[in-house]
């Protein structure tokens, strides 16, 4: 058990000057479950592959507990990593995959075997434990990289995308698996996923990256609720926040009818003539078209337990001064409204913000203004 | 949005039993007649109705009196049964040309020397294909090259430098010869082989503790055991068949491979007409990697064709 610092990790590949993985500083505590989180090619795996010693280190430092590992081979790092497809090794037997590492170790073999029941009983994969992968389901296959990993109960947990390859229903009770036994091992963990929902339900804390560069890093609830940027709003949830540009005025933004006040503070951060305002689409209250934000419905999408409704509004979300082509083009909203409502296509509706659900960005710099 | 719901029955029961089709339909445009199919299909039977024509015809015939092979060429052999000896020809063939000595030399050359190629190959290949060694592309494709000449051009300074350090007239030397000149075909093969493995497993192996070393025995060989094996039969026919280098660098009896004791040997059969012990003594030359074929022939194309694609 241990803790991880990045430490302005940086990395290049060959062939490109901007780097896959550019000045990271990223502190994980001990026992902390940290998610690496991003759209593909944002420098998450290359991270994580840093951490683990399969990629060099260009500039800066990583720390494992109080031992700079930067130049330390993957074997000396004491780490544990589930792969994206498992990397079984297809010739030996799940018995002989959980415990390679124990082999190697030189542990003597009663003490090996003990501890690879152990780590199958956990997983439940006692009756498995002669099989060759190949004989495995993916649900299986998972469970013993999983296997190989904390029978070594190693400092650091490292998963790339472990999930990616099973089914929708399997990825759901896997994670909730992984968690849990996460917090019982107390083991420090670095998981990487792509997928925003597996971020925010598994994680202690979140790191968003993008292009090589961390936007945020905090718990789940702190990015859903205060998302430093743009990128991070928009990033984080489903379906996604409603990003609208609005221009400053003399009495602060105005979005359908209704005025948002800007504070001082707020004002004196703009650094261009727009702001966008982030609405969530559970953060609107329906209303008359005539006295809210005008929206055509142009799609239903019902789960049951919630609908969404994806529409366009029709207003001039921005005045005068901007180009006729902006000002005309219609911007989408997505408004959730209670499970089997009546609503349809076609439908025109009225939105207006419920107070205290907004989110203001300054437009040019995409960073969030500072709340009122 | 329509609101009927469709009602379907879950029950198996009322269904009529039905039964498969002997052979799933294919999918349309796959088993269209085209000209050229038909031409292809009607080479590729020619082909082989060729071969199992001259086959049968070697087999005969080394069952065969002299004049029953020119008489009826194409007749089952029968002079020999009726006489009560009709291993007659292979009796001569092996007692005359000492396929005794030679048949056990060539086994031993060919195994060791097959087992020796893998075993500098394959570690080669790793290296060339995974480690990531600097110039290893360079340095594949001169060993590439060494594919490309012909030994036949080399035979002479090859002579010239084993005969200045003792080597002819030696099975260890032409072992030698063997596997240097097997060895770019091999590596080749290989590299392709290693390279088609996934990385990943290298990378676990690594955070696993193994030393690049240790990967390669306990995780890489392993899952290149199929192109090992196919390395291994091909050099193992193309070797047991080798005769021109045989006939080069071996002068006496004792030393003589099957294919060397052959050529000496057609030359006496020939002389004395006996051309049903020649064509036995070919059929024990050709017998033995037949068989071998037959037993691996899915071996060697899943191997020959592991290395293309995932």
């Amino acid at each position: 058990m241990a803790t991880v610092s990045f430490r302005g990790a940086t990395r290049y590949y060959a062939g490109n000057d901007k780097p896959a993985v550019d000045g990271l500083d990223l502190d994980v505590a001990d026992g902390e479950f940290l998610v690496l989180v991003g759209p593909s090619g944002c420098g998450k795996s290359t991270t994580l592959r840093m951490l683990a010693g399969l990629e060099g280190v260009d500039d800066g430092e990583i720390w494992i507990g109080d031992k700079n590992v930067t130049d330390v081979e993957p074997r000396a790092r004491d780490i544990a990593m589930v792969f994206q497809n498992y990397a079984l090794y297809p010739h030996m037997t799940v018995h002989e995959n959980i415990a390679f590492h124990l082999k190697i170790a030189k542990m003597p073999k009663s003490e090996r075997d003990e501890r690879v029941q152990e780590a199958a009983k956990l997983l439940d994969l006692e009756q498995y434990l002669e099989r060759k992968p190949a004989k495995l389901s993916g649900g299986q296959r998972q469970r013993v990289a999983m296997g190989r990993a904390i029978v070594r109960a190693p400092q650091v947990f490292c998963m790339d995308e472990p999930l990616s390859n099973l089914d929708a229903k399997l990825r759901v009770q896997t994670r909730t698996q992984i968690a849990s036994l996460q917090r019982r091992l107390g083991t420090t963990t670095i998981y990487v996923t792509h997928d925003q929902v597996e971020a925010m339900t598994m994680g202690d804390r979140v790191a968003v990256l993008k292009d090589g560069l961390l936007q945020q890093c905090d718990t789940p609830v702190g990015l859903f609720a205060r998302p430093r940027n743009v990128f991070v709003a928009g990033f984080i949830g489903s379906p996604a926040m409603n990003l609208i540009p609005t221009r400053v005025e003399q009495a602060g933004v105005t979005l359908g009818g209704a005025t948002i006040p800007l504070t001082p503070q707020q004002r004196a951060a703009v650094t261009g003539t727009d702001v966008i305002v982030g609405i969530r689409p559970e953060g609107w209250d329906l209303v008359d078209p005539a006295d809210g934000l005008a929206v055509t419905v142009e799609a239903v999408e019902e789960l049951g337990s919630d609908q969404y409704l994806y529409g366009s509004s029709d207003a001039k979300l921005l005045s005068e001064g901007e180009s006729v082509e902006h000002q005309e083009a219609p911007h989408p909203i997505v408004v959730r409204t209670p499970g089997m409502s009546a609503h349809e296509r076609g439908q025109k509706l009225g939105v207006r913000p419920q107070p205290g659900a907004l989110h203001l960005f300054d437009k040019d710099s995409g960073e969030r203004l500072p709340d009122a | 949005m329509s609101t009927d719901a469709v009602v379907t029955t879950l029950s198996t029961e009322d269904r009529p039993v039905r039964k498969a089709p002997r052979r799933p339909k294919p999918a349309p445009g796959t088993k269209r007649l085209s000209p050229l199919r038909v031409i292809g299909t009607v080479i590729v039977w020619l082909f082989t109705a060729f071969n199992i024509m001259v086959l049968y015809w070697l087999l005969g015939a080394a069952f065969k009196t002299p004049l029953e092979i020119f008489r009826d060429p194409l007749a089952l052999p029968s002079q020999l049964f009726k006489s009560g000896r009709p291993f007659r020809n292979f009796i001569y063939a092996w007692d005359t040309a000492d396929f005794g000595t030679a048949f056990l030399n060539t086994v031993l050359l060919v195994a060791v020397c097959s087992v020796v190629i893998v075993l500098i190959s394959a570690p080669a290949a790793y290296a060339l294909s995974r480690l990531g060694v600097r110039g290893s592309g360079p340095l594949t494709g001169f060993i590439a090259i060494g594919m490309g000449i012909p030994f036949q051009t080399v035979v002479i300074p090859l002579f010239i430098v084993l005969a200045k350090v003792n080597l002819t007239n030696n099975l260890f030397g032409l072992g030698l010869m063997y596997v240097a000149l097997s060895l770019p075909f091999t590596v080749f093969l290989l590299t392709g082989f290693f390279r088609s493995l996934p990385d990943e497993l290298e990378e676990a192996s690594a955070i696993d503790g193994a030393s690049p070393t240790r990967t390669f025995w306990s995780i890489m060989l392993p899952l290149a055991r199929g192109g090992l094996i196919t390395a291994l039969i091909l050099n193992a026919i193309g070797l047991w068949n080798e005769t021109l280098l045989a006939i080069v660098f071996l002068q006496e009896n004792a030393n003589f491979t099957l294919s060397r004791a052959l050529f000496t040997f057609y030359n006496a059969a020939s002389y004395q007409s006996e051309y049903g012990g020649l064509l036995a003594g070919v059929a024990i030359i050709v017998l033995p990697m037949l068989v071998l074929y037959i037993l691996l022939a899915r071996r060697i194309i899943t191997g020959l064709t592991l290395g293309a694609g995932k």
